[in-house]
C-alpha cells in the first residue's frame, strides 16, 4: 500500500469518528484539529487497528508527528506479519 | 435497529432518534460502539435537536489511581440517554487521598452528590516475600481495605456524598503458578482478600463497583491493557472501560430510581415449553425428563428465588383461564404454584390491558413492572400501550432465560429486610381489596403498526403435510375439531364441491406460517363450513375477518346464497362457542340444533381489517 492509499482509507475512518472530519493530508497534525482529543484518539486507534488488522506497539503512535508518518507506521505494521 | 439506521434518523432530524439512541446504547458493549453513539448524540445536540424528556442534573466526582479520561465521557453518555445530565468533576491522576480528605479543596467547592473512587491495584499488593506469615499479610490486606473505607467515610461526612467504590481486578496471568493459591501474599489472593474486606465492611453509603467481577466477566486478558496503562494510565482495556462506566451509571441511576417490584410473566413457552391449550398437560415441556424441560424448570427456580427476595409475581397470558391454571395445579414437575402469584390474568384481552389491571389491583405504578414474554408481538403491544412497563423479550433459547432476566439488573438488592420476603402476602391482600377496570388499548392502531400481510390460497399438494398437521393438532380455535388424514386432505384438492382455504400470515416481526384453515362444502345454494380453525398465536389479529370475507366472496362466486356454520363443543374449544354470532351469523331456526348458524350472503358487507391481502387464489 502506498501512503496515499493508506491516507484514503484513513479518511473514511476519520469521517466516521469525527463530528467535523478534517481533510487528511500528510502534513496534518493532531494539534491542528480541535476535536482530536484523547477520547477521540483512543477511538481512532481502535478503529485503525480494526480496519488494518494491526496492533501498534507501546508509545509508537505518539512518536509520529503527522498523518504522513502515521500512515507510514501503519504500512510498517501491516507488512511485518 | 443498527448504527447506520440511527445515523439516518439523525440526518433526517427525526425525533425517533432519541429512543433509538437509548435502545442501542443500552446494548452496546464495546468502546468504539459507545464512542460512535456518544458522537451521534453530540451531533444531534449541535444540530439543535432536543431530547424529549428534560434531563435531571447530577454532580459526580470521578477520582482514582488512573487517568479518568475518557471514562468520564462514556459515563456522561450512558447517563445522558437515561435522562441524567451529569456534571463530572474529574480528579487528578492518583491524587484521590488528598482530594477526599481536604475539607476546603476543589471537591468541597464542587459539592458532589456522588463520589466514584477507582483505586488502582498498583498499591494493593504485599511487598514482602511470598512466605511471610499469613497473619502479617492478612493484617496488611485488611489495612488496605480499612484505609479506603476510612477515606470514604471522611468524604461522606464532609461532603454528604454517596460513594461508589471500585475494587481490584485480579491478575490475568497465572503467576507464580500453583503456589498462587497457597499463600495470601500472592497478588491473586491478596487482592481477593482486600476485595472481600471492601465488600463485607462497606457501610451503607458505600456502593461497591465490583471490578473484580467485571474483568472476570469480560475475561482477564481482555480486560488488562498494559499498553493503555503505559501510554495514558487507563484502568484497563477499552472494553473494560465500557463495563466500568456502565456499572457506575447503573449505580448512579439506582440512587434515584428504586428497583422494580413486580415480575409479570407470560406462560406458554415462557414458564414451560409448548402451548397448554394445544399440547395439554402431558404435552408441555417442563421438568427433568428432557433438556428443554429442565431449562424451563431452572427458569422457574430462578423466579422462585426472586420471589423469596421480595419480588412480586404476576401471570399475564393469552389463554383460557381454566387451561392456564392446570399445570400449576396438576403438573408434578412445576416449581411455581398458583399461590406464588399475587395476580393471575389468563384471558384473551390485550396484555397491556391486563398489566394495567394488575397494577390497579396491587395499587402499584406500571413503572415498577417488568414484563417477560417470548413473543415479540406481545412485547410490542405492551411497549406501545403500557410504555411505563419495562419489557424483556425472552429467547430464542430457554436455557438463557435466567441469564437474560439477571442481565436486566431490575431486581438489584442493596440490603435485605425480613419484610421483603413477605411482600407477596401483603400484595395479595391488597389485590383482594381492589378490583378495577383497565383502560382499553387502541387495538386498531396497534394492529396497523404490525403491518400484517396475509396470503389466502386453496389447498395445494405440497402443503398437505402441514395442513394435516394443523387440522390434527389445533384444539382451541377449532369450530368442529374434525380430524383428517393426509389422504383425506389430499382428496379435497380439485374436488369441485369443496372450498378450501389455507391462510398464511406475516407481520413486521416475521412469518407466522400457515395459521388458519377452512374447508367448505357446497350443497345447492348453501356453503356448509365443515372445518374452521386457527392457531391461537394470531388470535385478535383480525384473521377471522379476512377469512370470512374470502369465504363469502368465493361462496357468492359459486352462486351460493348462504354460509352455514356449525359449532361442535369439546372440552377445549370453549373460546369459539360464540364465534359465529360474533361474526354476524344467526342461529339456524330450521335445523333444530343450537350449534348451527347461518349467514345470508346478499346482505353481507365485508369486515374491515388491518391485514393487507397479498394474494388470493381460488
Amino acid at each position: 500500500m502506498t501512503q496515499t492509499e493508506i491516507i484514503a482509507r484513513l479518511q473514511s475512518i476519520f469521517d466516521d469518528v469525527f463530528l467535523d472530519p478534517p481533510t487528511l493530508h500528510p502534513a496534518l497534525t493532531a494539534k491542528e484539529v480541535d476535536e482530536w482529543d484523547s477520547l477521540l484518539h483512543i477511538s481512532l486507534l481502535l478503529a485503525v487497528e480494526k480496519e488494518f488488522a494491526i496492533r501498534f506497539r507501546v508509545g509508537e503512535v505518539e512518536a509520529t508527528s503527522n498523518i504522513g508518518e502515521f500512515a507510514d507506521l501503519i504500512e510498517v505494521r501491516s507488512t511485518e506479519k | 435497529m443498527d448504527k447506520q439506521t440511527l445515523k439516518a434518523l439523525l440526518l433526517r432530524r427525526d425525533e425517533g432518534f432519541w429512543d433509538a439512541l437509548r435502545e442501542i446504547t443500552r446494548s452496546a458493549t464495546e468502546f468504539d460502539e459507545l464512542f460512535f453513539l456518544s458522537m451521534l448524540r453530540k451531533r444531534a445536540l449541535e444540530a439543535g435537536m432536543v431530547p424529549p424528556e428534560p434531563l435531571e442534573p447530577s454532580r459526580i466526582a470521578l477520582l482514582g489511581g488512573y487517568s479518568l479520561y475518557p471514562l468520564n465521557e462514556l459515563l456522561l453518555h450512558l447517563l445522558a440517554v437515561e435522562n441524567i445530565s451529569a456534571e463530572i468533576h474529574k480528579g487528578d491522576y492518583d491524587n484521590y487521598v488528598s482530594e477526599m480528605s481536604e475539607a476546603d479543596g476543589g471537591l468541597a467547592e464542587f459539592a458532589p452528590r456522588v463520589i466514584c473512587l477507582l483505586p488502582s491495584p498498583h498499591r494493593c499488593r504485599h511487598t514482602g516475600p511470598l512466605n511471610d506469615p499469613e497473619e502479617i499479610v492478612r493484617t496488611e490486606a485488611e489495612q488496605v481495605a480499612a484505609h479506603l473505607l476510612d477515606l470514604c467515610r471522611v468524604a461522606h461526612d464532609q461532603f454528604g456524598s454517596e460513594i461508589i467504590l471500585g475494587n481490584f481486578p485480579l491478575p490475568a496471568r497465572q503467576d507464580p503458578g500453583p503456589f498462587r493459591s497457597r499463600s495470601l501474599a500472592t497478588d491473586w489472593n491478596f487482592r481477593k482478600w482486600v476485595n472481600l474486606q471492601l465488600g463485607l465492611r462497606a457501610p451503607a453509603f458505600v456502593h461497591p463497583c465490583d471490578i473484580e467481577f467485571l474483568s472476570a466477566r469480560r475475561g482477564g486478558i481482555h480486560s488488562e491493557d498494559s499498553r493503555g496503562w503505559f501510554e495514558s494510565k487507563q484502568p484497563g482495556s477499552p472494553g473494560l472501560l465500557v463495563d466500568i462506566a456502565r456499572e457506575i451509571a447503573h449505580q448512579v441511576q439506582g440512587l434515584r430510581v428504586p428497583p422494580k417490584k413486580v415480575l409479570a410473566l407470560d406462560l406458554d413457552n415462557t414458564l414451560w415449553g409448548g402451548v397448554i391449550g394445544d399440547d395439554g398437560l402431558e404435552g408441555i415441556e417442563i421438568g427433568d425428563t428432557s433438556p428443554r424441560g429442565e431449562a424451563f424448570k431452572a427458569f422457574q427456580r430462578h423466579i422462585l428465588t426472586l420471589k423469596q427476595r421480595g419480588v412480586i409475581l404476576a401471570a399475564c397470558s393469552k389463554n383460557d383461564h381454566a387451561r392456564a391454571i392446570e399445570p400449576f395445579e396438576k403438573h408434578p414437575e412445576m416449581l411455581l404454584r398458583l399461590d406464588d402469584f399475587v395476580s393471575f390474568q389468563a384471558n384473551w384481552e390485550p396484555k397491556s390491558d391486563n398489566l394495567r389491571r394488575i397494577a390497579a389491583e396491587l395499587n402499584l405504578g406500571l413503572d415498577s413492572f417488568v414484563f417477560a414474554d417470548d413473543n415479540p408481538a406481545e412485547i410490542e403491544i405492551v411497549r406501545q400501550f403500557a410504555p411505563e412497563v419495562t419489557t424483556l423479550l425472552l429467547g430464542p433459547d430457554p436455557a438463557d432465560y435466567p441469564g437474560q432476566l439477571q442481565d436486566g439488573r431490575w431486581f438489584d438488592i442493596r440490603s435485605l429486610t425480613a419484610e421483603d420476603s413477605q411482600r407477596t402476602e401483603q400484595y395479595r391482600a391488597e389485590a383482594a381489596r381492589r378490583s378495577h377496570q383497565a383502560d382499553g388499548a387502541d387495538m386498531g392502531s396497534y394492529l396497523e403498526s404490525l403491518q400484517m400481510e396475509a396470503t389466502v390460497s386453496s389447498f395445494t399438494a405440497i402443503d398437505v403435510p402441514r395442513l394435516s398437521q394443523l387440522i390434527n393438532k389445533s384444539n382451541q380455535f377449532n369450530l368442529t375439531t374434525r380430524r383428517r388424514t393426509e389422504a383425506e386432505v389430499e382428496s379435497l384438492i380439485g374436488n369441485p364441491e369443496a372450498v378450501t382455504l389455507a391462510v398464511r400470515l406475516s407481520d413486521r416481526f416475521g412469518e407466522h406460517g400457515l395459521i388458519s384453515i377452512v374447508i367448505g362444502r357446497q350443497h345447492g345454494d348453501t356453503l356448509d363450513i365443515d372445518t374452521w380453525l386457527m392457531s391461537c398465536r394470531v388470535l385478535k389479529r383480525e384473521v377471522e375477518q379476512v377469512v370470512l370475507n374470502e369465504l363469502a366472496r368465493q361462496a357468492a362466486d359459486r352462486g351460493c346464497q348462504t354460509l352455514r356454520g356449525t359449532y361442535l363443543p369439546t372440552p377445549k374449544n370453549e373460546m369459539v362457542r360464540e364465534f359465529y354470532p360474533t361474526m354476524g351469523f344467526q342461529p339456524d331456526a330450521s335445523s333444530g340444533d343450537a350449534g348451527v348458524f347461518v349467514l345470508p350472503l346478499n346482505s353481507f358487507v365485508p369486515k374491515p381489517t388491518q391485514i393487507h391481502i397479498l394474494s388470493t387464489q381460488s
